[in-house]
């Protein structure tokens, strides 16, 4: 009888903790780091038909974490590991037409890993929409990112009913990404002045650094972090940021090394100020110095006095 | 001068080389040196028709090599190679190329025209070749690339980066090869052309080998990649390049989307250096800024510079 009362009393105790812990469970699911939050299950960002404008999704989506990249864009993944890939979910779209919309939602590492994406896939030309963190429509698909998610939107051709609905099931997909992020500070680090916005990219590694423009194919800077903006299409200014100083003029003396015996380059000079010049094979200089924990690049048509007055205002920066 | 080596003459050399892998019944090794003489007189080695009718370009591009019957012989059997990566615009061979390749392969009495894909059948709807292949009468080959059991080893002597392929046994089935690339933009080395497109007779796990630390391009190994693709180029030998360069994408590559442009060309020959060099120049890049396309010059496969290559531009 005693033992009975006990397993009677144990069972309560089971269905009050159970009582307990399903609302505790539902709230962890919920939250951003939960199992079935949005960032693990992809499937919840993914606009229904009633959001869309008449577009219904056509197939099951696919969803590819990782490595698995590479299975859905074989050459084309490596770019999206170098800037912090985690896994992106693909829905192709019909509407009653037959004209088809591609969605792809791109998670990334973190804000700057969806923001340097973003710079990567867009190019100046575009027409900047209010959307996300930020967004740009091209003639026939759209990207914009928005806190850790990079959107691409494509559609297969340029007929203005195609570019309403990338327009609306982007709009719709935008509203289910609660959190935004902020672009990474070395942003602000580039003048304002004359700078072409949507020129901007940002490089997590080599490769994006190598697509912007090919200084040397093996990572001879060591880019872990660094920005470009182009500037009234007269030069580009690249600024390379590093853990220390040590490191940075580490990689300043191989790039010195590298611009010197590289076949692509003529013209070398390297002064006492430690200020590198060298013509590339397009006719245009290049300037490069270092200053603290920064490698800074100009390359166009400019002057080495334009160039140092670049240099001379990027150090009078009080927040570097 | 184009010389056709038999599977048994191909083995014979192989073996100087070390290799015994048993291939397919029928491998052409082409030897070609770069040059087709059309006519009499003319000596042309890249053909290039414009137009906005992409079909005609394509026949007239061949026509000037001196016609598909140079290439392909009666009752041969054809392998094509295009590329259809993705269904984005610009990011394909269009599929309006592949009808007037195997047209013109039907009307030279090709006994076989095999389309052969490492990649899925839903990759040939989407970007409508497989349509194409149906209605000409083509088949379309689609290989497991993940098994490897489908894929012949085959040594690379010349290698650099390469030492040995693994090249689909499908493929060793066939007579001439054409190479079908579209030109294109591609993240991991700027260009993609004819030498590229030949990773898509490799296996996935060879093709893995080209990028350094597993699958992952080390970030200091595009000029690995390259080297490796220059290799597998060494052993395979187009017998005849289509390369589309209608409208592709130069920006967002291999996959898209990206920005378009459209100089409505098609570029036929069989030197693939020069080919992919004269392709470069089509959106303001130079044959030197691409380390695959120097690295295919240093194999002897072709020529980097164009002057020295005869080119016949015509508009249709």
């Amino acid at each position: 009888m005693a033992g009975e009362n006990i397993s009677i009393s144990m069972i309560k105790k089971l269905i009050l903790g159970i009582l307990l812990f399903i609302p505790g469970l539902f709230l962890f699911l919920h939250s951003s780091e939960g199992l079935l939050s949005p960032d693990k299950d992809l499937r919840l960002y993914l606009p229904g038909e009633a959001e869309t404008g008449g577009w219904k999704g056509d197939g099951l989506p696919q969803i590819y974490v990782g490595e698995d990249l590479f299975t859905y864009i074989n050459g084309g993944a490596e770019i999206y590991h170098e800037y912090g890939f985690k896994q992106v979910i693909v829905q192709d779209f019909l509407n009653k037409n037959k004209k088809s919309i591609s969605l792809e939602i791109f998670e990334m590492s973190n804000p700057e890993s969806a923001y340097g994406m973003y710079t990567f896939k867009t190019n100046p030309g575009g027409e900047e929409l209010a959307l996300g963190d930020e967004a740009q429509l091209a003639d026939y698909y759209m990207n914009f990112w928005k806190g850790k998610f990079i959107i691409t939107l494509t559609g297969f051709d340029e007929d203005e009913g195609t570019i309403k609905g990338l327009q609306k099931i982007a709009r719709a997909v935008e509203a289910k990404i609660k959190i935004s992020g902020k672009k990474p500070p070395l942003v602000s680090f580039l003048p304002k002045k004359d700078l072409l916005t949507q020129s901007i990219k940002y490089f997590k590694g080599n490769l994006g650094l190598y697509n912007s423009y090919p200084f040397f194919a093996r990572d001879v800077f060591g880019i872990d972090k660094g920005i470009k903006g182009d500037y009234r299409e007269v030069y580009s200014f690249y600024i390379i940021k590093y853990k220390n100083d040590n490191e940075c003029q580490k990689r300043f003396d191989e790039a010195k090394v590298g611009f010197e015996g590289s076949p692509r380059y003529r013209d070398f000079m390297f002064d006492k100020e430690e200020l590198i010049q060298v013509r590339d094979g397009k006719g245009k200089l290049i300037f490069i110095s270092r200053f603290k924990r920064y490698i800074l690049i100009v390359r166009g048509i400019l002057s080495q006095v334009q160039a140092r007055k670049i240099f001379a205002s990027f150090a009078l920066r009080s927040d570097i | 001068m184009t010389v056709k080596i038999g599977r048994r003459e191909f083995v014979k050399k192989s073996a100087k080389i070390g290799f015994s892998t048993a291939v397919g019944s029928s491998f052409i090794y082409q030897l070609v040196d770069g040059s087709i003489h059309a006519s009499a007189g003319e000596k042309i080695d890249i053909a290039v028709v414009s137009g906005n009718d992409y079909f005609k370009n394509t026949i007239r591009a061949v026509e000037l090599l001196g016609g598909i019957k140079k290439f392909v012989q009666k009752k041969s059997k054809v392998a094509i190679l295009a590329n259809v990566q993705s269904r984005n615009p610009g990011a394909f061979t269009k599929p309006i190329l592949l009808r007037a390749a195997i047209s013109m392969c039907k009307k030279a009495g090709a006994g076989e025209i095999n389309c052969l894909s490492l990649l899925p059948r839903k990759n040939w709807e989407g970007a409508g070749l497989a349509q194409v292949i149906e209605e000409e009468g083509a088949n379309l080959k689609l290989i497991d690339r993940d098994n490897e059991t489908l894929f012949t080893t085959i040594p690379i002597p010349k290698g650099k980066a390469l030492k040995e392929a693994r090249i689909m046994k499908e493929f060793f089935n066939n007579d001439v090869f054409i190479n079908m690339p579209i030109t294109k933009d591609h993240a991991g080395n700027k260009f993609t052309g004819t030498m590229k497109n030949l990773m898509g007779l490799n296996s996935r796990k060879s093709n893995r080998s080209f990028h350094k630390e597993g699958w992952r391009t080390n970030r200091s190994s595009i000029e690995f990649l390259d080297q490796c693709i220059a290799d597998l180029n060494s052993v395979i030998k187009p017998t005849l390049c289509i390369v589309d360069a209608t409208e592709f994408i130069t920006t967002g590559g291999p996959f898209g989307p990206g920005n378009i442009i459209k100089p409505q060309k098609v570029v036929v020959g069989v030197d693939r250096v020069a080919i992919d060099a004269y392709c470069t120049t089509l959106w303001g890049m130079k044959p030197e800024d691409i380390i695959m396309i120097n690295k295919g010059y240093e194999h002897k496969l072709g020529e980097i510079d164009l002057k020295k290559k005869k080119i016949k531009e015509v508009i249709v």
